[in-house]
């Protein structure tokens, strides 16, 4: 993990989840650019995932190796599930899949900083 | 399953997954997600330390699997094992949430259930109502 790269994609998932919750309030299906940036905050994240894991091979222990390497594999699946989820209807409630999917990530990450903070 | 269709596909029955359900779905896979994955963690490196909520965690996390599918496919069987999982969640999230606040010393490590699951915000309690509600609301009539 590197810690700065982990707060961007907390902040970037923290955006995804406001406008998400936005386009639901306002009635909206998520626009092209919503789409996008939940694509953006993907592809940081499994740079995350990829960098964490390359620390972890070179040697890193984090205190629950077993949940930290279970965190970096499940939080590159929720956006991609719930990209599919929410584009196969269409609806305000697609933007609140997307939401559901970047708070998960978000919580994900928080998670795997306390996780690595406690490493050696 | 051999019961008679009582209407015809997809017709009359607003499906479970339609609408606002699309996000209860998509709550429900999340929690099935981090529930299965923390449970086999446990199960797996550390059965010993607390089995009663190693094996409650897994319970749990078998529960969120069955509720996101069945209500992602809500068809009339589907329907019905959804509203069994998540009547099974509900008095799970109850009873461990009560016990673990009483009798902490035998859940020496959390669950996604302990105290009404305070650890994920209270939406382990939170989620088998609105999920009900959700039957209810979508429900043949």
């Amino acid at each position: 993990m590197i810690e700065a790269l982990a707060y961007v994609v907390i902040a970037l998932a923290g955006v995804a989840v406001i406008w998400g919750l936005v386009t639901a309030v306002a009635n909206k299906p998520p626009g092209k650019a919503q789409l996008l940036f939940a694509a953006g905050v993907e592809i940081v994240t499994v740079v995350q995932s990829i960098i964490a894991a390359a620390k972890l091979v070179a040697g890193a222990r984090p205190v629950e190796l077993a949940t930290t390497i279970a965190y970096l594999i499940g939080i590159v699946i929720l956006i991609p599930i719930a990209w599919l989820w929410a584009n196969v209807e269409r609806s305000r409630f697609s933007g609140m899949v997307l939401a559901v999917a970047a708070l998960g990530v978000l919580a994900m990450t928080l998670r795997l900083l306390v996780l690595w903070a406690s490493a050696a | 399953m051999t019961g008679v269709p009582t209407q015809p596909a997809g017709s009359e029955v607003r499906g479970t997954s339609s609408g606002a359900g699309r996000a209860l779905v998509a709550v429900y896979g999340v929690f099935a997600l981090a529930a299965t994955a923390r449970a086999s963690v446990q199960l797996l490196t550390k059965f010993e330390q607390a089995p009663l909520a190693y094996l409650l965690s897994a319970l749990a996390g078998v529960i969120y699997i069955v509720a996101t599918i069945t209500l992602a496919r809500g068809t009339h069987t589907s329907r019905r094992i959804a509203l069994i999982a998540i009547i099974i969640e509900l008095v799970g999230v109850v009873s461990v949430g009560t016990l673990s606040v009483l009798y902490p010393e035998a859940f020496p490590r959390a669950t996604v259930w302990s105290a009404y699951g305070i650890g994920y915000g209270f939406v382990p309690l939170i989620l088998p109502i609105v999920g009900l509600a959700w039957l209810w609301h979508t429900r043949a009539s």
